[in-house]
């Protein structure tokens, strides 16, 4: 594809994904926040059903060798960056799509954050380039780096080559998980509901004696 | 689908935006901050960008068809403050993780890429303590 044509697919898949993020109200920020403050699970059971189906397709696909996974180095740097990017989601009120999104809803807080995560990506870029900490992709090349705290690249794909178990057992195995975080959390919200109406049963009997 | 889905990570475009706006205001003198020269190099043709743009005018479509359109600002000082705050730390935290919770969530942990785990329990302990930051400016 040309760069042009590239462009206008990113455009066009990015306006379907805002359209409907937009409909559904769908958020990964409030997937976690709202478990965590709020106890309601809307959210955060979308994402892990958007989950267990990903994981059941990308792991078919690269069972067939097929499905091009990221190419990708992790470290240390992962924990601590989004670390500082949970907290900086909750207290912005949404992650970067969903500031996108809110954006495009004409809401001014959500340019002012998208504004600031400029910013503070450019000041990064500025401490980067004195401690050039984490090694940059160009110098990523796969192997364990423990002095930079890399710990090189895994995923289905590279367990599937090294254990000759196909990609897609060790999906079901996360889905099977995922799954089971699902059933807890329904579980949960049945909780939550019959003390709800427990709560609310003395009340409304209080109001008839009332009557 | 899976393929377009995979590749998403959302970080990378705002930061080539970064770059851009930053080679607009700075000029050749971005080339001296080794970061946008080893890392980045600004380059408009980078798609990930139009992702983003699409996003904008996705929601953007969305809102004005179901008549959620209007212009929302924020009236209190904390909530500004706040605003301020997480993004700078959303900016810092994508550039140094190289992943932002969209990758996390749909590209790498569906892969089970080591990466993934280690951000699901980053994001996670990062989102309990900016709750708890949460929870204390709104009661206090």
């Amino acid at each position: 594809m040309s760069v042009v044509g590239e462009c206008l697919t990113a455009f066009i898949f990015g306006s379907m994904v805002g359209f409907l993020v937009q409909r559904s109200r769908f958020c990964n920020t409030a997937a976690l926040r709202d478990a965590m403050l709020f106890k309601t699970y809307r959210n955060t059971k979308a994402l892990l059903v958007t989950m267990m189906i990903l994981t059941i397709g990308f792991t078919t696909f690269m069972t067939f060798g097929d499905g091009k996974p990221l190419h990708f180095y992790v470290g240390l740097n992962q924990v601590i960056g989004l670390f500082l990017f949970g907290i900086g989601m909750v207290l912005a009120g949404a992650c970067t799509v969903s500031t996108w999104v809110k954006a495009g809803e004409g809401n001014v807080g959500a340019i002012w954050a998208l504004l600031f995560t400029f910013i503070g990506m450019f000041l990064f870029s500025l401490v980067w380039s004195f401690i050039y900490w984490p090694p940059a992709g160009a110098t990523m090349n796969g192997v364990p780096n423990v002095a930079g705290l890399q710990f090189g690249f895994a995923n289905a794909s590279t367990l599937q080559e090294e254990t000759g178990i196909p990609a897609v057992f060790f999906g079901l195995i996360q889905t099977g998980v995922l799954y089971a975080i699902y059933r807890a959390i329904l579980r949960k919200e049945r909780r939550i509901e019959e003390q709800r109406s427990a709560a609310r049963q003395p009340a409304t009997s209080s109001v008839e004696a009332a009557v | 689908m899976f393929l377009v889905v995979g590749a998403w990570t959302v970080g990378g475009g705002e930061t080539m935006m970064t770059g851009l706006i930053a080679q607009f205001i700075l000029g050749d003198e971005l080339a001296r901050i080794p970061f946008w020269d080893l890392v980045f190099k600004p380059d408009a043709g980078y798609w990930k960008i139009y992702i983003s743009l699409g996003m904008l005018f996705g929601a953007l479509v969305g809102a004005i068809l179901s008549k959620e359109f209007y212009w929302r600002v924020p009236r209190h000082l904390s909530e500004w403050v706040m605003i301020t705050i997480g993004g700078l730390l959303m900016g810092v935290g994508i550039r140094l993780a190289f992943v932002c919770n969209v990758s996390t969530f749909f590209g790498l942990t569906p892969q089970m890429n080591l990466g993934g785990y280690l951000s699901v329990v980053g994001i996670i302990a990062g989102a309990w303590v900016g709750s708890m930051i949460y929870k204390k400016v709104l009661e206090g």
